[in-house]
């Protein structure tokens, strides 16, 4: 008995597509050019095209349970060879958007985050939570050399700008959320996959944890990112951005660490250091500044190869790039020995840094949970296994 | 007609150079006689032009010989007013297929230098029958296609007869909601024209209308046809029973022929005349008009709905077709028919009739267009709606890909692939399931209204409509798929019915614009044909042709071979059972002169003791000097420009072998063969087009006919005490030039394992 589908098509859903930047969509004939164009596609049921066909039909079910569209790297292959200008690339984009937003806990602020209009709300919680961090503090820039943290708020014993402990309470809170956010969402994530499995493998099932050492063996080097060769240099940028964030991240952890808790004070605060955390964190910031760099020049001024960026492209890349920047800013206005306009570098650093952790399950930042979940599923499952080669199999012959 | 030849060999091409010039002339002038020879590089040249002018007005040459390039280029540039021409093929088919300065090369020249003056020699001077001068038009049928042919050719200052069977013009078109638009950007759909065409027909002085009419018959031929008109009534019912019945009894009797073929000649032919009725009663009122040409833009009926039972149409009231989804447009907002209620969603299946005899009337672009459109429909009036549009094949050509492309993006217009499987009632919903899906497995949807394609039944197919008083029946022949056309691909306007072209969805499912754009070609056809005609020219595939088929009738002996091959119906029959030629009918493709036994039957410039005589003048070596001769008849329509390419492409094949053009392998003569036999010709191949169900054949089924009198050859062979594989039949299509030289090697390969022809010196 075949598979038989009822087909209710949500024509809300493929509106809403097409206003999360898939405008092209129905333009698709289905002549699978993509699915062939597509280096990373696996043999059986390849992606775009089958996503195409789900797009215009409005199956909504369908599609927000496809791990396929996290396979995607969006080299824009199947975008540019598209004989109709359908441009599956995008479909696929914004198929992940839609992921993110369905799968939001909580739900509410997937649409504060996703929708232009609350742009102004969106922004405005992190600069408020951070000006009442400032005003907290005491509402001024103290004098002498620079010096980030104070560990009191009484002006006679202030030692610093801002107000510490505050500063530790409200950022670990909001990582925390952050997090928990983000595991809540995935959870949800692959429940769905495992419920529903819209592309109808059954593989040999593989342990959760095993899959996911799997992919991490993949992700981490960017293996299959690198097979999109059409668009490498989007695979350069993100490799720079990738692994400076995470030099970011670890040079943090560490001196959080030795601050906190051995109470070790920074080798240097003023001046270009030379102590090895010193020169990872400085190699890792200007990896990520210049990997986020390429890729906003790249939306700015090469659509063709880059993608239409849409709003939520958009508020993703201005935070985190924004973070980036800022950071490295206020480095160097600091060594170049401004006050004033380093302690404001820095106010907007941390509103920055707020943002991209409280809105991580919520942006595109969350690519980096639900591709690593999408992969570690197909994986548990066997999804790219090349298929079995047919024996004998005699091509026909025109007459 | 005394003809002084004067023969011009061209030496240049490289003609020159590969052949001995010298002893070729030596053939014209001393052994065929030929008082002017001469030879020059390039007698296309302007200056050299000059020469064959001075020699014309000169020496009194009346007939020319051009020994040079394919006759297929420079037809102009050697065209003389009041000179045959005849050309020899020294480039193509000699010097740039076989090796230069080679003995049989030479001698494959020279057979057709003798060839070429034989046949010239056998020109007869005929004039051409011009008799028949009548330039008006009739049009059949009151729809989009034929009010537009009216006033197309009513504007080229024809006088234009038009017939429409319903009490008011406009037929289809004024039933549809919308049309296309012809105009750029392609994307949408208009109020239907048809009113405008209908008052334009009206104003229009040179156009008389008959509304609420019908053909009666047509009788006589292109340039004088004969047409009676009347009002229409109950006698069309009796009309098409009896036409019905006639049909019946000419099919039962082929079927008897095929199944008993050795049955006895007078047998066949004493069944042939019972079928004549009695005398019609002529005193109904009628109008009676002459005209020179018809065009029969009868158009369509929908297909019998119950080919749809099996997708419930006629169980559940919201299953209709595509037709009547047109009147419910009409009112607006799209109702149900059971209950009333506005409709949703809509699924269009654009092939809903897989199993029909005929897919190409049952699927077509049209199809697809009106489901697109009909889509549209729903769309305008109903924002919140939802249109499925299930195809087989999505097919919009030209700019009708603009308006796929608009109702592509439509986010409420679903399209994909499918065959139905099932159509069930649930309740408020039709429930369609369907296989084969872009979604690669079976799907379901739920719907509203469920509208299917109607297949477009030509109206030929219920009943003659022309109604000819012609020997061969009253209906026009129709191809494998039910349509009225002989050779479309090449001359989609000509049906086997000469100075009757169809136009129009009785031609095949075509939608409104595509109609008015074919009503246009088939009126201008309509008119040239009559033009032709009063000038005595034959119309497509040989247009302009001035000969016509003369038949020594005295030594007839009445077998009717000829009327009844004939593909076009150009032979009546006489009391006494000889034939009566129409000439005006007449595409002039001589196959009659093939059929007939008794070689009575000869054009001016085509005739049985032509070819032979060409065939007698092959020099054949005897047989100690082991060079065959073999005659290769080809159809000059395809084969020939197959031969030429095959020389363009400097392939080569035997130098044993000598063409002779046929104006097509249907006229071929059984004579012939005797002629080449016993002249000590070893072997001889016939190539024609292809034939068949999609035959390439100019005339339809002369290639057929004559693979079928090879089939009878062996006889002759026998009494020859010659093998019969000493004949074979071939077919090409135009662009199979490579595969020239294998047929030819592989029949010489075979004569090779025969002795030579006993019959050489004799």
């Amino acid at each position: 008995m075949p598979n038989v589908t009822v087909a209710e098509p949500d024509l809300q859903f493929t509106k809403d597509l097409i206003a999360a930047g898939a405008d092209d969509l129905k333009k698709c004939y289905q002549c699978a050019t993509c699915s062939v164009a597509c280096k990373i596609a696996p043999d059986n049921g390849p992606f775009p095209r089958k996503e195409m066909i789900w797009a215009q039909w409005g199956l909504k079910d369908r599609l927000l349970n496809d791990p396929d569209v996290w396979l995607c790297h969006q080299c824009n292959d199947c975008s540019t060879e598209c004989p109709r200008g359908a441009n599956p690339g995008e479909v696929l984009k914004a198929v992940r958007k839609m992921n993110i937003q369905a799968n939001s806990w909580p739900s509410f602020l997937g649409n504060l985050v996703g929708t232009p209009a609350m742009f102004i709300l969106a922004a405005g919680i992190p600069i408020a939570v951070v000006l009442f961090i400032v005003y907290v503090s005491g509402w001024s820039f103290p004098s002498g050399p620079v010096h980030y943290s104070s560990h009191s708020i009484n002006p006679a014993t202030r030692d610093g700008f801002i107000y510490l402990p505050l500063l530790q309470v409200i950022f670990t809170l909001a990582l925390l959320f952050g997090v928990v956010s983000l595991v809540m969402s995935l959870r949800s994530y692959w429940n769905q996959l495992e419920s529903s499995n819209p592309i109808g493998i059954k593989g040999p099932g593989k342990g959760f944890v095993s899959s996911l050492i799997e992919s991490l063996q993949e992700i981490l080097p960017h293996s299959t990112f690198k097979e999109c060769e059409a668009n490498n240099i989007r695979y350069a940028a993100h490799m720079l951005a990738f692994w400076g964030m995470i030099g970011l991240f670890v040079t943090t952890a560490i001196v959080a660490f030795n601050y906190d808790i051995l109470g070790l004070k920074p080798p240097s605060q003023n001046g270009p250091g030379t102590v090895p955390i010193k020169i990872l964190g400085n190699a890792s910031a200007i990896a990520f500044v210049l990997g986020l760099g390429i890729m906003t020049i790249r939306r700015l001024t090469n659509p063709e190869q880059a993608g239409n960026s849409s709003y939520f492209d958009w508020f993703f890349l201005f935070t985190i790039f924004g973070a980036g920047a800022t950071g490295l800013l206020t480095e160097l206005s600091r060594w170049s020995g401004f006050i004033a306009p380093t302690y404001t570098l820095y106010v907007i650093h941390l509103m920055f840094v707020l943002a991209l952790l409280l809105y991580l399950p919520f942006s595109k930042f969350a690519h980096l949970g639900y591709r690593t979940v999408a992969i570690a599923w197909s994986k548990s499952v066997g999804r790219s296994r090349p298929l079995p080669v047919v024996p004998n199999y005699v091509p026909p012959t025109s007459e | 007609m005394d003809l002084k030849i004067g023969v011009y060999i061209d030496t240049g091409y490289g003609i020159g150079e590969a052949l001995d010039i010298e002893s070729l002339s030596k053939v014209a002038t001393k052994e065929m006689k030929v008082p002017i020879c001469r030879a020059e590089a390039y007698w296309s040249d302007p200056d050299k032009l000059e020469i064959i002018k001075s020699d014309i007005a000169n020496e009194g040459v009346n007939a020319i010989i051009i020994a040079g390039p394919s006759p297929r280029v420079f037809q102009e540039a050697f065209r003389f007013d009041g000179i045959i021409t005849e050309r020899i093929n020294l480039r193509e088919q000699v010097i740039w297929s076989h090796p230069a300065n080679d003995e049989d090369t030479q001698m494959l020249a020279e057979d057709y230098m003798r060839m070429g003056v034989t046949k010239l020699n056998k020109y007869e001077d005929r004039a051409p029958f011009d008799e028949a001068s009548e330039k008006s038009i009739l049009v059949i049928g009151g729809g989009i296609t034929g009010m537009t042919a009216a006033l197309e050719a009513a504007r080229a200052g024809t006088q234009v007869y038009l017939v429409e069977k319903e009490p008011q013009l406009g037929g289809w078109a004024a039933k549809y909601h919308k049309v296309f638009t012809g105009r750029a950007p392609y994307d949408s759909i208009v109020d239907s024209p048809v009113q405008d065409k209908i008052a334009a027909v009206k104003a229009t002085s040179n156009i008389k209308v008959f509304t609420g009419h019908r053909v009666y018959s047509i009788a006589g031929s292109p340039g004088m046809f004969d047409v009676i008109i009347r009002e229409d009534g109950p006698w069309i019912d009796r009309l098409v029973r009896e036409q019905n019945e006639w049909l019946e009894a000419k099919k039962a009797k082929e079927q008897i022929g095929q199944e008993d073929e050795q049955k006895p000649k007078a047998a066949a032919a004493a069944e042939t005349p019972a079928e004549e009725e009695a005398p019609e009663p002529t005193d109904f009122p009628h109008e009676k008009v002459r005209v020179g040409a018809v065009v029969l833009a009868a158009g369509w009926r929908p297909e019998d709905a119950s080919a749809f039972a099996d997708l419930g149409y006629g169980e559940y009231p919201d299953v209709i077709t595509s037709v009547e989804l047109e009147e419910l447009a009409k009112n607006g907002k799209i109702k149900r028919p059971s209950d009333g209620k506005e409709v949703n969603t809509i699924a269009f299946i654009d092939t809903p009739n897989q199993k029909a005899d005929h897919p190409l009337l049952f699927s077509s672009s049209v199809a697809s267009l009106v489901a697109l459109k009909q889509a549209h429909y729903l769309r305008q009036t109903n924002p919140e709606s939802r249109a499925y549009i299930f195809y087989e094949n999505m097919r919009t050509p030209g700019q009708y890909e603009k308006f796929y492309q608009a109702m592509q993006d439509d986010p409420g217009v679903f399209l994909s692939k499918g065959t139905p499987v099932g159509v069930s009632n649930g309740g408020s919903a039709l429930t369609i399931e369907l296989k084969d899906t872009l979604l690669g497995e079976h799907m379901k949807v739920k719907v509203d209204l469920l509208v299917l394609s109607t297949g477009m039944v030509p109206a030929t197919k219920d009943s003659a409509i022309v109604n000819l008083k012609y020997r061969q029946g009253p209906f026009m022949p129709e191809n494998v798929y039910g349509f009225n056309d002989s050779h479309f691909i090449c001359f989609p306007y000509e049906t086997q019915r000469t100075g009757i072209y169809t136009a129009g969805c009785v031609k095949n499912p075509m939608d409104f614009l595509t109609c008015e754009m074919d009503a246009t070609g088939a009126a201008l056809k309509a008119i040239q044909c009559a033009e032709l005609t009063a000038q005595g020219r034959a119309v497509a595939p040989r247009a302009g042709d001035e000969s016509f088929p003369q038949i020594f009738l005295q030594r007839c002996t009445q077998c009717k071979r000829c009327t009844e091959e004939c593909p076009f119906g150009a032979y009546d029959e006489k009391p006494d059972g000889t034939p009566l030629p129409n000439p005006t009918r007449c595409r002039r493709c001589a196959i009659c002169m093939g059929s007939c036994p008794e070689r009575l039957i000869s054009f001016r410039d085509h005739s049985v003791d032509m070819i032979g005589s060409m065939v007698k003048i092959i020099d054949v070596p005897d047989e100690y000097s082991e060079k065959p001769r073999v005659v290769v008849f080809i159809c000059e329509n395809d084969a020939y420009p197959v031969v030429d390419m095959a020389g363009m492409n400097r392939l080569e094949y035997s130098p044993h072998v000598r063409f002779i053009p046929l104006r097509c392998l249907g006229n071929i003569n059984m004579v012939w063969i005797a002629d080449a036999l016993s002249k000590g010709i070893d072997g001889i191949m016939l190539i024609g087009c292809k034939y068949g169900d999609d035959y390439q054949c100019h005339f339809v089924k002369g290639s057929e006919l004559a693979e079928y009198r090879m089939s009878k050859i062996s006889e002759t062979l026998q009494r020859l005490a010659l093998e019969p594989d000493r004949i074979s039949v071939h077919q090409l299509a135009i662009d199979e030039f490579n595969k020239l030289p294998k047929i030819i090697g592989e029949f010489m390969e075979r004569l090779s394992e025969f002795e030579p022809n006993p019959y050489k010196g004799f």
